[in-house]
């Protein structure tokens, strides 16, 4: 919310008053939330909730949805800065292809893991190149030593194309074009989508705690059917990702 | 073996032995590990389904070609008539919003909405500006659903004198 207080001080910029989009596009990504968001990302966040096993999912999910906001802010300022939603979008359409793709590839990884059929090192091929990037990164995803890698997956998740999250874009472009100044134009696309990703993140931390298991005295059962949801998510991912 | 031990708080606990292990459940928790799963299907199938298919929860009778031109929608004496270039419409670009009103003298300016039907896209408004008596223009952006559905809606809001829907299907 610090961008939401921090737009009183662009008073500097010749604004007066608090953008009103910032309470809009909060209350907006609190509603679809709800609706969308669970629909989109839901199957994201159960997967990693169900991969953190006996974790506290607080700290991950709080890092994995920083990050999401983080992109989205990004994006926000650069709408800001072109005021031009379709200039930008088709620009990043590739990226957010590939952002699919990855995010199905990874929930069937984290379903593989899970179900205990196969491990990440067996996946990435550890054995054979134990010091390597991939296999170093996803080790440690994998074993859950540091909730850190939870961030960028949330930096790269927050490519994942939406619909809600397009239309919050095009707002930050808007709001771009009737700035007085570039820093103006890129504050307040920044601030549209921070509010926007904030307003989400009520609904995904609620899947994430319906999804903790921590409660659980016997679980492996609940770990099975996750996994096959989850590989059969992924694939609907992976084919949507190919055919968007 | 299942024995019943006691009841404890309401919450029937059991041991179950089978082949020499033995394995701790408790009533409570086995509804709340169906529960779980049925939350976790709810999410993953409905959440996944219906979210990313709305058009399978709404009324999505297409009332417009927006591809082929002009479509035209009353509401009692109001008579909307809307005008989408270029075509055919696509999504993901600047599209051109042409309006005519008869039958009302709209105090302001009128906007469009833009939506799809039964799920919340944010807002999307279109400002309409006068071109001449009873015309508005103005520039938007149908913005691409990653489900693959295509219909849309322009809920063309004239102040005071009431509302007309187009709902029409958009190339990605």
């Amino acid at each position: 919310m610090s961008s939401c207080r921090g737009r009183e001080r662009l008073n500097l910029y010749s604004m007066s008053f608090i953008d009103p989009l910032y309470p809009i596009f909060l209350v907006t990504g609190f509603t679809v939330g709800f609706g969308h968001c669970i629909g989109m990302c839901g199957p994201i966040v159960v997967s990693l909730s169900l991969n953190l096993k006996d974790k506290n999912f607080l700290i991950p999910h709080l890092l994995y949805n920083s990050g999401r906001v983080v992109t989205y802010s990004i994006l926000g300022g650069v709408m800001g800065a072109t005021g031009s939603f379709t200039l930008v979008a088709s620009h990043i359409a590739g990226i957010q292809k590939g952002a699919m793709i990855f995010a199905g590839i990874l929930i069937i990884l984290m379903g593989l893991a899970m179900s205990g059929l196969i491990s990440f090192g067996k996946v990435f091929g550890d054995s054979y190149n134990p010091g390597g990037f991939i296999s170093k990164g996803f080790q440690r995803l994998s074993r859950g030593k540091s909730s850190a890698a939870y961030f960028p997956i949330g930096l790269l998740l927050g490519l994942l194309p939406c619909g809600p999250v397009y239309t919050a874009l095009l707002a930050a472009a808007g709001a771009g074009m009737k700035a007085t100044g570039p820093l103006e134009a890129i504050i307040t696309g920044m601030g549209v989508m921070m509010c926007f990703g904030l307003g989400t993140l009520p609904a995904l931390f609620l899947v994430a705690k319906l999804a903790d298991m921590g409660w659980l005295k016997k679980r492996e059962f609940i770990y099975r059917i996750g996994a096959v949801l989850m590989i059969a998510v992924g694939i609907y991912f992976i084919i949507q990702g190919i055919r968007y | 073996m299942i024995e019943v031990l006691n009841l404890n708080g309401g919450s029937m606990k059991q041991w179950i032995g089978t082949g020499g292990q033995q394995h701790f459940f408790s009533t409570t928790g086995v509804l709340k590990s169906a529960g779980l799963v049925l939350i976790m299907i709810g999410i993953l199938i409905f959440g996944g389904g219906v979210a990313l298919n709305p058009a399978m929860a709404a009324d999505t009778t297409i009332n417009c070609d927006a591809h082929k031109g002009v479509c035209s929608q009353s509401s009692g004496d109001l008579t909307v008539s809307l005008e989408i270039s270029p075509r055919p419409v696509k999504a993901m670009q600047d599209l051109v919003f042409k309006v005519s009103i008869t039958g009302a003298s709209p105090a302001k300016p009128p906007h469009i909405d833009l939506g799809m039907p039964a799920m919340k896209m944010g807002p999307n408004q279109v400002a309409l500006k006068p071109l001449g008596p009873g015309i508005y223009e103005g520039t938007g952006v149908i913005v691409r659903c990653p489900s693959g559905k295509r219909i849309w809606f322009a809920n063309v809001i004239v102040p005071g004198a009431g509302e007309v829907k187009f709902i029409f299907d958009v190339i990605y």
